[in-house]
């Protein structure tokens, strides 16, 4: 055991003592704890990602049941993987991928069982833009409360109109603030690429969301 | 169309975080340029309410469900592995036992064939008639399929059940081979006469052949003769090849 002999290492320990501190709590070692067998480090790992991941998940599939399913799948993906982990990138780009890709797969299932959705009556067949789903309403509102709902339902609307490939790194970026390397990074593509379709998402959300402007 | 100025710009103003200062140039293009300015507020107003979603919280069972259904995985697939391990030590005990049942049934048929084998054999050898001093240029004929005959000489007879069974073992000795047996040379010192029989089977051949349901047929070959044949006592008695032509 180490003991501190100067006043340098003195005023240096706890800065020391934190760096170990979060070098044993990062999601490296969360993971390598529970590939250990150590189920609270998993735990741990879930209640940091389980809101982002469900929230990530809802934003995608503006269905929170079916969210929350896939964001309890995503998890029991990684503990299910958790022995091919590779600490090549961080944590968080790993299980966001897993879950973007349970996301796309449940939008690709939805198109193929032609599930007919709220917004779908509002879209054409022929792929052309679809049509304002709720117009907003002339007349004033009571609750200033109401009109935030109001728009965040009709922003969460607009979302589950784009096209997957434009809804996942809008979402990534716009909602929960990532950056245009980590998105490229999930999204398993260029920089180029995802500023590129997160800027045509915002050109199509503009044009939605016009009355809101 | 737009300005490449203008599009500089609004590639730039897409790329800030919400909040973030844009550059000197930008802001000043900002102030000249009424419609990137329009745009620049619309955009702002589309990241503030896109960002305003927020986040929606996991139901509080969550990490109970999320346990659960872990805990239901592994203990599926621990029962799928000893199922999967089970039915596999099965299919090797029932391999196994299939192939010594299979290799157990050959090894005690062949036996028994080979046992039954030597027993006619034997009994070939012992009901063989003891041969009469041959002449050393008699060809020895031997015919097996006499020792097989079911029905006698004197016509067929009735054959009781054992009779049947053992006709029907002693099937497979029809096909034991004598044919193996060298052929008598006759040397010229031995030939007395010019004349000289040609020695062939002095009793006709009978085959039966019988089901082993008690159907027997018998079939009679009558005696092979050849007759007899004249040795020539010198290749000069034949005809002088004439040098003539026809």
């Amino acid at each position: 055991m180490n003991t501190l002999t100067t006043i340098d290492e003195l005023a240096f320990a706890p800065s020391l003592q934190q760096e170990v501190l979060e070098d044993t709590t990062s999601d490296h070692a969360l993971l390598e704890a529970t590939r250990t067998g150590d189920e609270d480090a998993f735990a741990e790992l879930v209640s940091r990602y389980r809101n982002q991941i469900t929230s990530y998940i809802y934003r995608m599939t503006s269905d929170y049941d079916n969210a929350v399913d896939l964001a309890q799948e995503t998890f029991v993906r990684v503990y299910r993987a958790r022995d091919r982990y590779q600490r090549s990138y961080a944590f968080s780009t790993y299980i966001y991928r897993i879950a973007t890709n349970l996301a796309i797969s449940e939008l690709r299932k939805r198109k193929r069982r032609k599930l007919v959705s709220l917004t779908g009556f509002f879209q054409s067949s022929d792929g052309a833009e679809p049509k304002e789903l709720n117009p907003p309403d002339g007349r004033p509102l009571q609750d200033s409360e109401l009109v935030d709902a109001e728009r965040r339902n009709a922003v969460q609307r607009a979302i589950g109109t784009l096209p997957e490939k434009y809804r996942a790194p809008l979402i990534l970026r716009d909602v929960d603030g990532r950056s245009y390397d980590e998105i490229a990074r999930i999204l398993e593509t260029s920089e180029g690429t995802v500023k590129s379709r997160i800027s045509r998402a915002r050109g199509f959300l503009r044009e939605k969301m016009r009355a809101y402007l | 169309m737009r300005d490449t100025k203008c599009e500089t710009v609004r590639r730039e103003l897409e790329e800030l975080m919400l909040g973030d200062d844009c550059s000197m140039s930008a802001m000043q293009h900002l102030q000249e340029c009424g419609d990137c300015r329009e745009f620049h507020q619309k955009q702002t107003k589309l990241r503030q309410i896109v960002g305003g979603l927020g986040m929606v919280e996991a139901p509080a069972d969550f990490d109970f469900r999320l346990r659960a259904r872990l805990a239901h995985e592994s203990s599926s697939a621990g029962f799928h592995l000893r199922a999967m391990q089970w039915s596999f030590a099965t299919k090797s005990f029932a391999a196994a036992t299939l192939v010594l049942l299979f290799v157990g049934g050959v090894v005690y048929v062949r036996t028994i064939v080979n046992h039954d084998a030597k027993l006619e054999l034997a009994n070939l050898r012992t009901s063989e008639p003891p041969q009469p001093a041959a002449r050393p240029a008699e060809r020895q004929v031997v015919v097996p399929e006499q020792t097989h005959v079911v029905a006698s000489d004197n016509g067929p007879r009735q054959v009781n059940r054992s009779e049947k069974r053992v006709a029907a073992r002693k099937a497979p000795l029809a096909a034991v081979d004598f044919g193996s047996e060298r052929p008598t040379v006759i040397s010229n010192s031995q030939m007395h006469s010019p004349i000289f029989p040609i020695d062939a089977s002095v009793q006709s051949l009978r085959f039966s052949f019988d089901d082993g349901r008690g159907n027997a047929r018998t079939i009679s070959v009558p005696t092979i003769t050849f007759g007899s044949q004249r040795v020539l006592p010198a290749p000069a008695q034949l005809a002088q090849k004439r040098d003539t032509v026809w």
